[in-house]
């Protein structure tokens, strides 16, 4: 895990067989209500502008397609690696891993976390191909902020 | 002597410090009474079924009369009877599948497909009393069915909020959970019902694909002008307003000055909405 302010600014590392995106960023809302935007996927299109799709259930060791917006017309077929309630998620496949990570810093305040990294023996190959996630990670965490701050503003 | 008498005063005050009662049987039942209108319709919308909501209701009753004793007062008699409620319908819905948003399209295909489905209204209209079509009462079916789509904690967190002037921290106590998931199922539910009305109602978008409203009102009053009507209804005559979330909450007011039990219209009303549970209950995706 790459450390990076919690700004909502991400940062990249490249490294010659790796790269790896994070963003990190506080949100004036209860960890649940973060854990339960993360963790419903069909609800996902509804409040995140860079997601066109999950399908399947994000529960541990299960299987999930996503299509994204950063690359529209690829399908990603993922598997949920790792899942600590209001905490850690982990979802990835062969060519890497996405993890998100949740921190109560305060009453009501949520410290989110994401990055993903991607690599491996052949990555120098294609690393061309891939896009920069950056501006998409930004756009991500500023969704699951304003969605998550507007429910916790519920009255 | 005195020793057993001591044991049994200490025993006593033990009890009574760890098993106080805070209401007696009358008083609870009094209060179950106050609340029972509002409660049977809440199982109603959430089970779709007459029968249910009798069973329930009076399953509930039975059920709290029982644990009265560890009623502690902590919250309202009505939030403590909403929550044995709730979770005997959880308990009876768990294993049905929850309607899809089109149900109202699909059991109308039904209802025209069935040779005696009119002969059965009418039937019911010339038998019986509280038969009016009123399109204030179905656009509450239409609410009831349209709720049906959502997840049963979305829909139950809805209903309680909207209709039956719950508090985020009652709702949580009734769902047990927290209330920070009781404020996202809410938003949730609230966010599909504005996106499902955008998509199907006639009455607030002209391209809505579901004008059922206007033609049952062409079949059950048929020297009524649909758009003279229409213009009563706050959330048709705000059609363009852009705060869709507005014409939600004005749908909702509909709905809760609607006592589905005993309305002008209730038993057409209680037929269409049986009618659609049993279609539901043996409808299949490839049904569609």
């Amino acid at each position: 895990m790459i450390s990076v302010t919690s700004n909502g600014q991400a940062i990249t590392e490249k490294k010659v067989f790796s790269r790896e995106t994070a963003v990190s960023i506080d949100i004036q809302a209860d960890k649940s209500i973060i854990w339960a935007l993360l963790t419903n996927a069909n609800d996902f299109p509804r409040w995140n502008s860079t997601i066109i799709s999950i399908d399947g259930i994000i529960a541990a060791n299960e299987k999930i397609k996503l299509k994204s917006k950063l690359d529209p017309k690829r399908e990603f077929k993922l598997v949920v690696k790792e899942l600590v309630p209001e905490t850690k998620l982990v979802w990835g496949d062969a060519m890497g891993k996405r993890i998100y990570a949740l921190k109560t810093i305060g009453p009501n305040l949520t410290n989110y976390y994401m990055s993903e990294k991607i690599g491996g023996p052949i990555f120098p190959l294609f690393a061309k191909m891939i896009p920069p996630f950056d501006q998409a990670f930004e756009q991500f965490a500023k969704d699951l902020k304003t969605e998550a701050e507007i429910i916790s503003k519920t009255k | 002597m005195f020793k057993v008498l001591c044991t049994t005063i200490l025993d006593k005050s033990y009890r009574q410090a760890f098993t106080f009662n805070i209401m007696t049987t009358e008083q609870f039942t009094n209060e179950f009474e106050l609340a029972r209108p509002q409660l049977k319709s809440y199982i109603l919308r959430i089970t779709a079924s007459m029968e249910d909501s009798e069973d329930i209701v009076q399953d509930t009753y039975v059920k709290a009369l029982i644990k009265l004793d560890t009623f502690r007062g902590d919250s309202s008699v009505k939030t403590w009877i909403f929550t044995i409620a709730s979770n005997t319908a959880k308990d009876n819905l768990r294993a049905k599948k929850r309607w899809p948003e089109t149900v109202t399209d699909i059991c109308r295909e039904k209802a025209l497909a069935n040779p005696g489905y009119f002969p059965e209204i009418n039937s019911l209209m010339q038998n019986s009393a509280q038969t009016a079509f009123e399109i204030k009462e179905h656009i509450t079916f239409c609410l009831t069915c349209i709720s049906k789509s959502l997840p049963l904690e979305q829909q139950i967190c809805i209903l309680l909020k909207e209709i039956y002037d719950f508090k985020i921290a009652e709702i949580a106590e009734i769902m047990e959970t927290t209330e920070a998931m009781a404020k996202y199922y809410l938003h949730t539910a609230r966010s599909k019902m504005v996106e499902i009305y955008e998509g199907r109602c006639a009455l607030i978008n002209k391209n809505g694909a579901c004008h059922q409203c206007s033609e049952l009102n062409g079949i059950f009053n048929p020297k009524q002008d649909f758009e003279v009507e229409k213009k009563k209804i706050e959330f048709a005559k705000k059609a363009n307003d852009p705060d869709r979330e507005h014409l939600l909450d004005l749908r909702f007011k509909i709905m809760k000055e609607i006592d589905p039990f005993n309305s002008n219209g209730s038993n057409l009303q209680l037929f269409h909405l049986e009618h659609n549970k049993k279609i539901m209950e043996n409808f299949e995706i490839k049904d569609e």
